[in-house]
């Protein structure tokens, strides 16, 4: 924060504050109403956001945690391209800003005159149902180098100076097995980028250029206060925590996670040394996803109405090993790192936290991803469960924790696009942990396929329970089935007509003595 | 003789009246009577001072059943379900409501676990897949009867949108073993796919129908025996209908107060010319803003209301927790802040002098001259700006600024919260509020419109008469309507235009049994191929149905996909029965009006400005900014370039000169 300019008032500091996270949740809107899979249209499996020309993150709209933070990276990943106006640069090289393959990522460059410099860089990020590789979905679950998970697009411009880049697109869709619908995402990710330009030059004519530069670096300041405020009120002190992954796709073992977490006055050190190396199977986490999950435990700490920016984030330090599962090197599988992993690594840096304040039990701590394809369809979908409960009171039923809250796929809309029909969905009743305040329970989500097709599940807590706190017992853990067989966490398998998936999901941890109920 | 339509709306804090007839525009005001609203509505009569046999129709605005939902005080209600899905409505759509704490919940459903039975059957795209197996609709029905005091049911099965065949079975088999029960089967009420939104609204239309149908009956009684007429009931589609139909289908009345406005607000501004509107209803603790487009309000299907999702016609209005009462403050980070903590009336912003010590908007606007000092407030509240200005300099105090400043920056952050309130009924659905005039009531609405327009780059503003009353005389020129709705889900190429019309005919045939002859209107649902949003165009002409279509995305979305295919998702029947809508005139003032100065803070500057009784005021009476009016219920702050004057139909004109 050193080019600092003239600071804003109070007043002008709240408007601006309030005026730019009008303009991502715009952008978030316009993304969400004009895009073609359900993926992104029900379910909201996308984010929006602004950063300044340095690539720091000003607001984003907030649908996805896993996002958080990460969208940074792939700014920064484009400025590296020289970008000029009227340029949209198309990403989603996990290892060039990107997180994992589905996720592709528009990033424009704002500018308030044609001839202007850069002010600005509008960001939409959109989870796709399918972007190639080895299954329907592409989300395999048993991959081990990154090209079986689909195309991988380094930084290029789908716009050139204004102009359509039609031969790239040719490329993308030449590699998807949903084309049509691939464009049609695309396009709606455009029209939000082009919103975020028209809406910040009203903003810079109403309140004039000065004040919203200046209101860039403010708001990122007034968020960096507060955040440094919340930890120093953090008894400094070196918290250490443990957890694991149960198998990477390709072995059933726990892969450990260590994590020590070191508050120091008002900042916030985060060490994963210790974490397991690189796997073999998916589960891995590009630095950008690892990062993503420590922002998450902090945000959590964090009052509701701070403004989500880059602010948050300077108090924060990462050390990640590198070549590390937790910070991976092409090209390792990186798909289920970034929903799966993610999960525990938000977990263990809690349960870390939870020696120096109060945290809530944990929740199940998996997002339950659900591939199913066949030739020209494709499904995805991840599955809520036990909420964690806390001294609040209990843990919500079926529902998203952690990194994701997407939405769940109507049973109706589900049978009316895809060869395949819900057996059973309802809850799983006391499957969530004992305690004075009880944990949320699971669902049981049974789905028969009526059509020859490939399912890929990856799922994790199917061995360990999320634990409870303060006295409460843990949740119970998940199970998958494939008629009567009990498929590991993670599985991929061909299906015929009349075979039905069971999922039953994790249960929340409980909060508290039961007996004090 | 009978020739007054009366609308009579009951608020929070006041019960409206307005009454229509013979050229004469009569109003009253009474407080309003929370614990049976009906007896308000007989004050408000009353207070009128009209004679019963000089009414001739009566329509109400009430806010019993959204306040039955707001409170969770509505009916203890089962749940009749398919086996194997019991618990649709507790997993929603499987979203926390706070992405960030770890520690909120979604609200409640409105049906407990152990009130949620199901029955073995399932119907699918293509139709029945396991039989209904009645043995178990009855082991249901007596699980209903053991749980003792359920007053009512909702039966809500899978595909009942397009099979409704097992649900009118069950709803038969429970309507003759429990004949006292209210039932809500989803096929009735919401013939649309999607079985979360489908269930959740059936199930508040069910929760919501009994305490509605004691509240209709108990009224119509009081009525009754004062020689009035039966009243209609607003519904949220800002349509009136009677009250056996009200009662049935309570769920339709969950916006039935702020709809009566902004019908009000519609028709006044087709008096005055201006057919595109954002209408801005500022109150003490909240604000309502609306479109309006053609002159009327339209109405959207995607409302959530107190968490739970009503998918039925609404008129589209957004509500935000900012008002006269919100409380400013200085947060952990240095900003000022407003809202969304409220003084309420008790004790009020600072300026009360009731004890409320924390600055608000209202104090602000009275630190600013805006409100006078000394104004009384329903005859019990003395304005005092020495306890505003107190109030200020403690806020101003944390934050480096003294009174003067801070109270412009409250009422500038919140001019911009209305700004983001007004953008999401416009900017985000493809209007552009420079395109339109903005309609600006309750009581502090006039008060903020111009620097509210001003942020927008909107150059009309128009301030009714009736400005605090609108509810009401919205209610009194209400149409009678009925919404009726048929899935059918296919591609647009593939639908047979035969079968659409069978389909517009049944509705048709259906309003017109329950209607005196009623204008219809047709609309569609469509979507491209895959989306899962739809949009509603006019279906009068099915040849140019797509075309239609892909204009409207554009215009809502940005874009158009000329050549994909597209999907009709539901056909849509709108029935109305015109009310004769009476005439307003206002007659030119009897003398030169005088005006008052007061010294009001105008950008920074202290300045005499004159200040405007309305009721001196009359058709052709010019104002200039800066000035005040000061109208019955609310006071309108003219701020400089902009100036205007009051047109026949009695309401303020404003225009903005750059």
């Amino acid at each position: 924060m050193s080019d600092s300019q003239p600071t804003l008032d109070a007043i002008t500091l709240s408007i601006m504050a309030r005026a730019l996270a009008g303009i991502a949740e715009e952008m978030g809107a316009v993304l969400i109403r004009g895009a073609y899979s359900s993926n992104i249209k029900e379910r909201r499996d996308c984010s929006a956001a602004l950063t300044d020309a340095n690539g720091r993150m000003i607001c984003q709209a907030e649908h996805i945690p896993v996002h958080l933070g990460a969208m940074q990276d792939s700014v920064l990943a484009v400025i590296e391209k020289n970008p000029v106006p009227g340029d949209v640069f198309m990403l989603n090289d996990p290892f060039a800003g990107g997180n994992h393959l589905p996720d592709i990522t528009l990033v424009s460059p704002i500018t308030l005159g044609d001839d202007d410099e850069i002010l600005a860089y509008a960001v939409t990020r959109a989870h796709h149902s399918d972007i190639g590789g080895m299954r329907p979905g592409s989300m395999p679950a048993d991959s081990r180098e990154i090209y079986q998970e689909g195309l991988v697009i380094p930084p290029v411009r789908l716009v050139a100076a204004g102009l359509d880049n039609d031969e790239i697109m040719s490329i993308v869709l030449a590699n998807v097995r949903t084309p049509d619908v691939r464009r049609g995402d695309l396009r709606a990710q455009l029209a939000a980028n082009h919103r975020a330009g028209v809406r910040l030059r009203e903003l810079a004519e109403q309140r004039g250029e000065p004040t919203l530069r200046a209101a860039f670096t403010d708001v990122l300041a007034y968020t960096e206060r507060w955040t440094r405020h919340v930890i120093a009120e953090l008894p400094d002190g070196v918290y250490r925590a443990e957890s694991e992954i149960e198998g990477d796709g390709v072995t059933l073992d726990d892969i450990p996670i260590r994590v020590a977490v070191t508050v120091e006055g008002d900042a916030l050190h985060v060490d994963f040394t210790g974490t397991a190396d690189a796997v073999a199977g998916n589960v891995n986490c590009p630095l950008t996803v690892t990062r993503a999950a420590c922002y998450f435990a902090l945000r959590t700490l964090l009052p509701a109405d701070v403004p989500g920016n880059a602010g948050a984030y300077a108090p924060v330090s990462l050390h990640a090993p590198e070549g590390s599962f937790v910070n991976a090197r092409r090209p390792s599988a990186v798909v289920a790192g970034n929903v799966e992993t993610s999960q525990r690594l938000t977990d263990t840096v809690l349960l870390a936290l939870g020696q120096a304040t109060e945290v809530p039990a944990q929740g199940q701590g998996t997002m339950n991803n659900l591939i199913i394809g066949g030739a020209d369809w494709s499904y995805y979908e991840t599955l809520g469960g036990g909420q964690g409960a806390s001294r609040a009171g209990p843990g919500a039923s079926g529902r998203h924790v952690g990194m994701t809250n997407t939405l769940n796929t109507p049973v109706e809309a589900f049978e009316l696009e895809y060869p395949m029909r819900v057996a059973r969905y309802e809850l799983a009743y006391d499957t969530g942990g004992a305690g004075q305040h009880r944990g949320g329970d699971g669902f049981y989500r049974d789905i028969e396929v009526l059509a020859p097709a490939t399912l890929s599940l990856i799922s994790d807590r199917r061995r360990h329970g999320p634990a409870g706190r303060n006295g409460g017992g843990n949740g119970q853990p998940g199970e998958n089935r494939l008629n009567d067989e009990l498929l590991p966490a993670k599985a991929s398998r061909q299906l015929e007509p009349g075979d039905v998936i069971s999922v039953r999901t994790p249960g929340g941890g409980g909060w508290g003595e039961a007996d004090k109920r | 003789m009978s020739e007054f339509r009366l609308g009579v709306d009951v608020g929070g804090t006041f019960t409206d009246l307005v009454a229509i007839g013979g050229g004469r525009v009569i109003t009253a005001k009474v407080p309003s009577t929370p614990a049976d609203q009906s007896k308000g509505v007989v004050d408000a009569i009353e207070a009128s001072g009209l004679d019963a046999d000089a009414i001739s129709a009566l329509a109400h605005g009430m806010t019993v059943a959204t306040n039955a939902l707001l409170e969770r005080a509505g009916a203890k209600i089962a749940l009749i379900t398919t086996e194997g899905f019991r618990d649709i409505l507790e997993i929603g759509r499987q979203n926390r409501p706070a992405l960030y704490d770890l520690t909120q919940r979604p609200p409640e459903p409105l049906v407990a676990r152990e009130h949620r039975f199901t029955v073995r059957e399932r119907t699918g795209r293509d139709g029945v897949i396991t039989p209904l197996d009645e043995a178990s609709v009855d082991v249901a029905i007596e699980a209903i009867r053991a749980a003792g005091d359920i007053e009512a049911v909702a039966i809500c099965l899978l595909f009942s949108f397009e099979y409704p065949e097992h649900e009118i079975a069950v709803a038969e088999r429970v309507a003759a073993a429990l004949p006292d029960l209210h039932i809500s089967r989803s096929s009735a009420v919401l013939p649309e796919f999607r079985e979360y939104e489908r269930f959740a609204t059936t199930t508040a239309n069910a929760y919501l129908s009994p305490r509605l149908n004691r509240y209709l009956d108990n009224l119509a009684r009081h009525l009754e025996s004062a020689g009035l007429p039966e009243p209609t009931v607003m519904q949220s589609s800002g349509g009136v209908i009677d009250i056996a139909s009200a009662a049935a289908n309570a769920a339709k009345c969950v916006l039935s107060g702020p709809a009566g406005g902004v019908v009000g607000a519609a028709w006044l501004g087709q008096l005055s010319g201006e057919a595109d509107m954002l209408t801005f209803d500022m109150g003490g603790t909240s604000t309502d803003v609306a479109p309006i487009a053609n002159g009327e309000a339209p109405t959207t299907t995607d409302s959530i209301v107190a968490g739970v999702p009503i998918k039925l016609p609404m008129v589209n209005v957004h509500t935000v927790s900012a008002g006269g009462g919100s409380i400013a403050w200085a947060d952990a980070g240095g900003a000022l802040r407003v809202g969304p903590a409220s003084a309420g009336a008790e004790p009020g912003p600072a300026a009360y002098d009731l004890g409320g010590e924390r600055a608000t908007v209202t104090d602000a606007n009275v630190f600013m001259g805006h409100i006078a000092n000394g104004t009384e407030l329903g005859g019990r509240v003395v304005i005092s700006r020495e306890r505003a200005a107190e109030a200020l300099e403690h806020l101003g105090s944390e934050l480096s600024l003294d009174a003067e400043a801070t109270a412009r920056g409250i009422i500038d952050v919140a001019n911009t919260e209305m700004a983001n309130a007004l953008r999401v009924i416009s900017v985000a659905r493809g209007v552009d509020p420079r395109d339109n005039a903005l309609m600006a009531y309750g009581g502090a609405g006039p008060l903020h419109a111009c620097a509210l327009a001003e942020q927008l780059g909107m150059t009309k503003i128009l301030v009714p008469r009736a400005s605090g009353v609108l509810s009401a005389l919205g209610l009194a020129v209400s149409d009678v309507r009925r919404d009726l709705t048929r899935p059918v889900l296919s591609g647009l190429d593939a639908a047979n235009s035969a079968t659409a019309e069978a389909l517009y005919d049944d509705m048709i045939a259906e309003a017109c049994a329950e209607l005196d002859q009623p204008d219809i209107e047709r609309t569609a649902d469509l979507r491209y191929r895959g989306q899962s949003f739809e949009l509603g165009v006019a279906a009068d002409d099915w040849d140019a149905l797509a075309e239609r279509f892909h204009d409207a995305h554009e215009t809502r979305y940005g874009y158009a996909m000329r050549d994909d295919p597209i999907e009709l998702v539901n056909l849509r029947v709108t029935a109305r029965v015109a009310v004769d809508k009476p005439e307003l005139s206002e007659a030119a003032p009897e003398h030169e009006p005088e005006a008052d100065t007061r010294a009001v803070l105008v950008d920074g500057d202290w300045r005499d400005i004159p200040v405007y009784a309305r009721e001196e005021l009359g058709r052709g009476s010019r104002v200039v900014g800066p000035a005040i009016v000061e109208f019955a219920e609310t006071t309108c702050m003219v701020r400089p370039n902009w100036h205007g004057e009051i047109d026949a139909a009695g309401t303020l004109i404003l225009e903005h000169s750059a």
